[in-house]
């Protein structure tokens, strides 16, 4: 990587601290201390037992979750990660919903202290953001190292998740209950195992055949001229050509193939999917590739580097604005006993994978992903779930 | 808690006015239980913020201790990690550079429909290995949040005013600022442990064959000088 695309990532990165420092305003102290004593003291539901033991976040009567259990899930989550990939996420936000009863325990204040059910919203998303972004940042940063950017739509797509990265926390920290939470989590689970099923139908099979073949084709064909000479390969690479530039509208074409973006397109993806990832808690690159791939087209190489460098602007602006601006709390014990277990479900995903076809573990998630998006969804928009567990 | 921090610099307490200025020495007690599993270890860990007998020195001095050490554990773990799963990975990012470059000469012959099959694959490809590094990355950040959460129950009344403003920063912002100095630190020094500089060796490789990769870039004729 070059110098000037060194200081030119430092000037991004230091943007997004920046946009969030200049908005700041003294830390809400003693959030969580001063919902806890505005609830109900008492036994019953929707009240804090004083005497009980400390739970999640180290509220008294709070679900506790037993560290083999974090790491249990860790390793679920991790497996899944990197057996079948996306869907890991969501798993680490069902693991706060559900398994560990967050979203039970914070919606039996939605009465008595509606104060402290919003605060533990924003907790689980700042969890759920602390688990997958942080990862996701590392491994977006080993990517920006081998990708090569495309600087200019690198920036439109930044500058957009700065926008959705720092509005999403600051208009919704502290407004969204457990139950709106739960719906909407729920329907971007749909949205994954829709994505999932597409995957794994006769149809999402047959074109990644077909474009198997066509590659295989290719190269048995064309890869050995291609290379044989570099007279030869000069005389091709004269057909590039940038054939419009404009604020509006960028094209270039080669030798018939031809590639255009609007600029406004990255901003708008930008800020569309950091303020999605910022509102559930995820990291966004699994929406960053196939917007980026799909829609906009590009080649790979650019996807790698420019999603790297737009997830890591949009979860630094994100975490920042969260812990910084509204001082949201987050229990550190249940991240560290998670990422243990992912790490150790990472190792096994590569094991496992020789084993089961990828295909029949995708079918299995569209399965889950169904299950979990119902439950959620009629649980958060109706009340109660269809399904039981959830 | 039975145990103090004792600060003795401009200061502020969340549960009082802002102060400035030299200050009598203060006991500051975090608002959030310990829990069980830090107590074992805490006596242990409170020493490393009485190192020089000056307070403010021993905060910082002991979190950068607490940071090198987390980066240190995490950088182990996520090098036995790699290993563990390496052919994975080598089969994948050759998949990746593979399909790459079939796509960049489909797209030096015109050929468009073999562009944008090869390109698909190669983001699949990517696609596994992105996820891959996710959940790798898990290894190298362990630690952190065990030294988040001891510091939590520590010193989470702890604030240090920004000067010249009203803002203030707790333990979380000293925490990463710290880890972030140690991460560069031992970036330029771990290539002196013979285990860190096999895995950089490692590493080299796998940047090399990502540099075998086409780009766009590629196809530009030369640059006339």
């Amino acid at each position: 990587m070059t110098k000037k695309s060194w200081i030119m990532i430092s000037l991004v990165v230091a943007a997004a601290i920046a946009a969030t420092l200049v908005t700041a305003f003294p830390a809400d102290a003693g959030k969580l201390e001063d919902a806890i004593a505005k609830t109900p003291q008492g036994v019953e539901k929707g009240m804090i037992d004083q005497s009980a033991p400390p739970g999640f976040m180290g509220i008294p009567g709070a679900p506790r979750t037993f560290w083999l259990y974090g790491i249990l899930w860790g390793i679920w989550v991790g497996w899944i990660f990197s057996s079948v990939g996306a869907f890991g996420g969501v798993m680490a936000g069902v693991g706060h919903i559900t398994v560990f009863g967050l979203a039970d325990y914070g919606n039996t204040f939605k009465q008595t202290n509606p104060t402290l059910n919003k605060l533990l919203t924003d907790s689980i998303r700042v969890c759920n953001q602390y688990l997958v972004g942080l990862s996701a940042v590392i491994s977006s940063l080993t990517y920006y190292r081998m990708g090569r950017l495309v600087l200019p739509l690198g920036l439109c797509l930044a500058g957009g998740g700065i926008l959705g990265a720092y509005l999403v926390p600051v208009l919704t920290a502290g407004k969204i209950n457990l139950s709106m939470y739960v719906g909407y989590f729920g329907l971007v689970v749909f949205a994954v195992a829709g994505v999932l099923f597409y995957e794994t139908t006769p149809r999402g099979q047959a074109s990644k055949k077909a474009a198997k073949a066509a590659a295989k084709a290719f190269e048995d064909a064309n890869i050995r001229k291609t290379t044989a000479g570099s007279e030869q390969a000069a005389e091709w690479a004269r057909g590039v050509h940038v054939t419009q530039w404009g604020l509006t509208k960028i094209v270039f074409t080669f030798y018939g193939a031809e590639f255009s973006f609007n600029p406004i397109w990255p901003i708008i993806g930008g800020f569309v999917i950091s303020a999605i990832s910022a509102f559930i808690g995820v990291g966004g690159g699994f929406l960053y590739v196939p917007f980026l791939t799909s829609i906009a087209g590009l080649p790979m190489f650019i996807v790698a580097g420019t999603s790297a460098l737009a997830v890591l602007v949009s979860m630094i602006t994100s975490i920042f604005s969260y812990m910084f601006l509204k001082s949201v709390p987050v229990d550190f014990l249940l991240i560290g006993t998670e990422l243990i277990g992912i790490f150790i479900g990472s190792i096994l995903g590569p094991v496992t994978s020789k084993n089961i076809p990828e295909v029949w573990l995708k079918r299995l998630f569209v399965v889950l992903a169904l299950y979990v998006g119902i439950g959620y969804l009629t649980k958060g928009f109706l009340g109660k779930s269809l399904l039981p567990g959830m | 808690m039975t145990e103090t921090l004792f600060l003795t610099t401009r200061w502020y307490n969340k549960k009082g006015p802002v102060q400035s200025g030299p200050l009598p020495v203060i006991p500051i007690k975090s608002s959030v239980e310990m829990h069980q599993i830090f107590l074992t270890f805490d006596s242990l860990m409170i020493q490393l913020y009485r190192l020089t007998g000056y307070t403010l020195v021993d905060f910082f001095l002991g979190t950068f201790v607490l940071a090198l050490a987390a980066k240190i554990i995490g950088e182990l773990t996520s090098s036995m990690a790699f290993l563990a799963v390496r052919q994975y990975i080598e089969k994948s990012t050759d998949e990746m550079v593979r399909f790459q470059n079939l796509s960049v000469d489909a797209l030096t012959v015109g050929d468009g429909a073999t562009y944008t099959a090869c390109n698909k694959l190669a983001n699949d490809a990517f696609g596994k290995t992105f996820f891959m590094q996710v959940s790798l990355s898990a290894a190298l950040l362990w630690p952190v949040p065990f030294v988040l959460a001891w510091m939590q129950s520590r010193f989470s009344d702890v604030e240090f005013e920004l000067l010249f403003t009203d803002y203030s920063v707790g333990y979380l912002c000293i925490f990463i600022t710290l880890y972030a100095a140690a991460y560069l630190i031992f970036k330029r020094i771990k290539y002196r442990v013979p285990y860190f500089r096999e895995m950089a060796e490692i590493m080299a490789g796998y940047r090399k064959r990502a540099r075998e990769m086409k780009s766009l870039a590629d196809l530009l004729p030369p640059r006339r000088v």
